[in-house]
């Protein structure tokens, strides 16, 4: 009897220190950076479709074919409309600084047959309608925001850390985010923002991922406002990772050709 | 009289207790859970086409009231102090729980699209307000070539600035009221003046305005009514008494909605008026007859006085009483909730009245006494004075039926001139703060009420086509060109905008693009670069459909129907193209809302003059009688209205309800005069002596029940709300027809076509 307590007592003593260490060692903090740092390829192409849906059900569906280059000043995106057929042949291209300057945007309308330069905002601006904004899109870097890890839970299936960040910028948009990264590839499963007044805003949501040329890629998204009831859906096809998009495909010239 | 025995007396002291106790339980009721409902859109009836529609239109572009804040500054707009005053309102507008961020227009929310040697930039006009002389003339230059701002967030003279603020009306309360006036008014200083107005201020104002001057008129109408009452009765207890009637049915009224949670409405306000003309008149008869029968009978007892006065008056007072419920309870027939209450609980409160005519006044004289207190020479010099006043009618038949037929025929002249108005503005002074600031603001800017005209196509894409864009572009310049319409806005005036910016602001290019591709690349543009939620203010997702608002220097039933008038004359066109065109906003809503009204109203005046009609010749089994009975009620109802387009008094609300008095009063009396007619004639020798003696006994408690009302319902005539002063005039003015029109030509018609006359009783 004696034996067994005692194997019990030494057995929960290992636990508690093998415990101990792990959870000191991984940091929300930590977990961010290998979120931003996994490894995503060079460049990428496929079909993205959009679908943008409001409280009153009604939905618009855009078809893109997109091609994203990534640089170490700057990465380059360049997407050419497919549908509706009134805006075939319409591309938009723009230019992401490493420091940290505005975009650069640029438009082709063939039905005035001239490029244009847009400018917007700034990156809390929405992109196309939808509900993600510039900033959504694009990798926030882990160093702007402090981050906690609350809790390991299974989300849909998946271990995940849950993560909460808190913007070091004081007027930022959102007041923190809540980020569930799965253990096994480091992709955000989920993510809550929250509005200024602290208040939940959107909800992102993955709903189909994979690994694609040796690369975990996200294939299907959602992000839902549940303040104003709307929601975009962003669905990836035919998705080819480092096939080398040369740089001549990210030219005011290429985006008059309309694919 | 002698006094009643303390039997009767317990008796009598155990009804009143009960009726004490349902009155007081009643109080409490009122206390508790009365609320008045001062929201206008809790009035509208919800599933009628229009307002489902509306509602429908008014979610899917978020349209809503605008609070318009002018702020003005002599010297110009554009300096920094401000320019941060409208950056300052602007944001804190946005952070109010009240408003969405989409929901505050202001030069510094706007979106100014603009063409740069780039391209095409959508950006603020200002994040923070330029100092230096240099920025401030750019600022200035910008606005001024912004066709689509130009003129609607700045005055074309420049010197004063507009931010709207769209709020749901169910917001608005007196607190956010008071709220927002303090937070404006602090922005202003020796420089700059600020204004505040628009839907949601006149309805706020007037929600309080029209209760508030009621609190403070009626303890005075209620003064000279007891006043004048005391001077006809010649008796503190009759007056009491009678006043008690009216106080109680009142309180029962108030309560049963109490307790049933039905709010009270502003049409609610009535219900006290009517039962006030109606109760008054229970009491006077009561008293007459009961004074009659003292007079007669000196020595009788207090008990067989009563007895007699109530054998004699409860057949007419419950003919009367009923007839008159019937006539409300048509009211049911309405769309519109309130009236339908209105209906329900006036008809409820005319019972009410009724009990306490036959319980609480035979009640009241066996516990307090009662005193004819009257000389009888005097009564006698009366009497005669009736009679002369009679056989001078019955000399001048000829002249009376001459003066009916004319004024009956101005009247129907002027029923022509009768015209509608949902206006909230006009109901308040020229020269008050509201009116005043609304003038300012229209005379600066496109207008403080608007007019949506919502577009809908079938299929998705219709209002990328450049056909009907050019439709509803020429829509918007033809509609524009009233004097009343101020400026429109639409997907159109997007779309010129981004064409002429698009091509160098060449000012050609200010027009339609050509092509549906052109027309979607420039929208996908649009999207791309600005805030795209301003764009479904205009058009919805599937571009199927879109949403005009056009600025009216008016809320008025006559400007709303002018731009209706031009619109509609588009709808042909807009159906050719497969679109259906309809309305929205409160503006238009209102005015569906007083139409309904009014048809309720005139189809319910229309039901029950057939039911009384039909309830007169059943209760006298006479046809002629059911003829002549609703003569009066006729007379009252034509003058009414004829009145009111004569004297230019528009139809609204409150003034189309007054024609149920007119109905109700007119009703009581013809019904009074032709039972005790009747009666008299079986205790009369001659058709004469038994009219004379018609005239002497309900023609006086006739007279003197209009006295009453009518000297009660002028003091309103010094109202400070317009419509109060109306009500006052059509109220008093109801009461003279349906008394001349019982007493005269009613008189005349029952004693000329030998009423109730059997040909035994001739011979």
């Amino acid at each position: 009897m004696k034996k067994t307590h005692a194997a019990l007592f030494l057995s929960l003593l290992l636990t508690i220190f093998m415990i101990q260490p792990l959870s000191a060692e991984i940091t929300g903090k930590q977990i961010m950076e290998d979120v931003y740092n996994k490894p995503t390829g060079d460049d990428m192409q496929g079909e993205l479709t959009m679908t943008l849906t409001n409280k009153q059900g009604e939905s618009r569906v855009r078809t893109l074919k997109q091609y994203i280059k990534y640089g170490d000043e700057v990465d380059k995106k360049i997407m050419f409309f497919q549908a509706p057929a009134d805006v075939r042949g319409t591309s938009f291209m723009n230019w992401s600084y490493a420091d940290g300057r505005d975009d650069d945007q640029w438009i082709y309308l063939p039905a005035l047959k001239r490029t244009k330069r847009i400018s917007s905002d700034g990156k809390s601006d929405y992109f196309m309608g939808s509900d993600f904004t510039y900033d959504d899109l694009g990798d926030r870097h882990p160093d702007e925001d402090t981050h906690t890890l609350l809790r390991e839970e299974t989300l849909e299936g998946k271990t995940c850390w849950v993560v909460e960040s808190i913007p070091k910028e004081e007027d930022y948009m959102y007041s923190k985010t809540i980020t569930w990264v799965m253990k096994d590839n480091y992709l955000g499963l989920r993510r809550e923002f929250y509005d200024e007044d602290g208040d939940l805003l959107k909800i992102l949501t993955i709903k189909k991922f994979d690994q694609i040329d040796g690369f975990w890629t996200i294939l299907e998204t959602e992000m839902k406002n549940v303040q104003k009831d709307h929601k975009t859906n962003m669905a990836f096809n035919n998705v080819q990772i480092n096939r080398g998009i040369p740089d001549r495909r990210f030219t005011e010239r290429s985006m008059t050709l309309g694919r | 009289m002698k006094r009643s025995s303390l039997k009767t007396k317990l008796y009598a002291g155990f009804i009143l207790l009960v009726i004490v106790a349902v009155t007081v339980f009643f109080i409490q009721q009122i206390r508790q859970k009365s609320r008045m409902e001062t929201n206008l859109d809790k009035y509208m009836p919800k599933n009628h086409p229009a307002f489902v529609y509306s509602d429908q239109a008014e979610e899917w572009f978020n349209i809503k009231d605008g609070i318009l804040i002018a702020i003005e500054n002599p010297d110009g707009i554009y300096n920094s102090v401000t320019l941060e005053k409208i950056k300052d309102i602007s944001r804190k507008l946005q952070k109010m729980p009240e408003f969405d961020d989409n929901d505050v227009t202001s030069l510094y929310t706007v979106d100014n699209i603009e063409g740069t040697e780039y391209g095409l930039e959508v950006n603020a006009f200002y994040s923070r307000a330029p100092k230096d002389a240099e920025a401030l003339d750019e600022l200035r230059q910008n606005v001024r070539e912004n066709d689509m701002i130009y003129g609607r967030v700045v005055s074309r003279d420049e010197t004063t600035a507009l931010i709207v603020a769209g709020m749901e009306s169910e917001y608005f309360t007196d607190d956010f009221y008071r709220e927002i006036l303090a937070f404006a008014g602090s922005y202003e200083d020796e420089n700059n003046t600020i204004y505040v107005a628009g839907r949601p201020i006149v309805e706020g104002t007037m929600g309080k305005l029209g209760p508030k001057d009621m609190q403070r008129m009626v303890p005075i109408v209620l003064v000279v009514i007891t006043g004048v009452l005391l001077l006809l009765l010649r008796s503190f207890r009759a007056t009491f008494a009678t006043l008690l009637t009216v106080f109680v049915s009142t309180i029962w009224v108030f309560g049963l909605m109490a307790v049933l949670g039905i709010p009270i409405y502003s049409v609610s306000t009535m219900i006290p008026v009517m039962l006030i003309a109606i109760g008054v008149a229970y009491g006077i008869y009561f008293y007459n007859h009961l004074k009659q029968y003292a007079g007669r009978h000196p020595r009788a007892e207090e008990s067989t006085a009563l007895a007699y006065t109530i054998k004699i008056l409860w057949k007419p007072l419950a003919m009367a009483a009923f007839t008159t419920m019937i006539g409300f309870i048509s009211l049911l027939t309405s769309e519109v909730y309130p009236i339908k209450y209105f209906g329900i609980f006036t008809a409820f409160g005319i019972f009410s009245a009724f009990l306490m005519a036959l319980i609480l006044l035979p009640v009241m004289v066996i516990l307090m006494g009662y005193h004819s207190g009257k000389k009888k020479e005097k009564a006698g010099s009366e009497y005669n004075l009736f009679i002369r006043f009679t056989d001078g009618l019955l000399a001048r038949k000829k002249t009376i039926y001459i003066a009916v037929l004319v004024i009956a025929t101005i009247s129907l002249f002027g029923i022509q001139r009768v015209w509608i108005n949902s206006s909230f503005l006009d109901k308040f002074e020229k020269d008050s703060d509201i009116v005043k600031t609304d003038t300012f603001v229209n005379s600066k800017f496109g207008g403080t009420s608007t007019l949506n005209v919502v577009l809908e196509s079938p299929d998705a894409d219709t209002f990328k086509k450049p056909e009907s864009l050019r439709l509803i572009d020429r829509l918007q310049a033809e509609t524009v060109k009233l004097d009343r319409v101020g400026n429109s806005f639409s997907l159109a005036d997007y779309l010129k905008r981004m064409n002429k910016v698009m091509n160098e602001d060449r000012e050609e290019f200010y027009a339609i693009p050509e092509t549906r591709n052109m027309v979607a690349q420039y929208l996908l543009l649009y999207e791309m670069s600005g805030d795209p939620e301003n764009l479904l203010k205009v058009t919805n997702y599937d571009y199927s459909k879109a949403n005009v608002t056009f600025q009216l220097k008016g809320d008025d039933s006559k400007t709303i129907n002018e731009a209706l008038a031009v619109i509609k004359s588009f709808e042909d066109d807009f159906r050719e193209l497969g679109i259906e065109m309809n309305f929205a906003g409160s503006g238009y809503k209102a005015l569906v809302f007083t139409d309904l009204i009014l048809e309720g109203q005139i189809k319910s005046i229309v039901m029950s003059l057939f039911l009384v009609l039909g309830l007169l010749i059943l209760m006298f089994r006479s046809i002629k009688a059911g003829l002549i009975g609703v003569t009066p009620i006729l007379i009252t109802l034509l003058i009414n209205f004829g009145f009111m387009g004569i004297l230019n008094i528009a139809l609204s609300t409150t003034t189309a309800l007054l024609s149920s008095i007119a109905m109700g009063v007119g009703i009581d009396y013809a019904i009074h005069f032709l039972q005790h007619y009747r009666m008299n004639l079986a205790s009369n020798p001659s058709k004469e002596t038994a009219l004379y003696a018609t005239m002497n006994q309900t023609g006086k408690a006739i007279l003197y029940n209009a006295v009453v009302v009518i000297s009660g319902f002028l003091v309103l005539l010094f109202s400070v709300f317009p419509p109060n002063r109306t009500l006052g005039a059509l109220v008093s003015m109801n009461m003279f027809t349906s008394l001349t029109g019982t007493l005269t030509i009613m008189m005349i018609l029952v004693y000329t076509c030998n009423l109730f006359i059997t040909k035994r009783k001739e011979k």
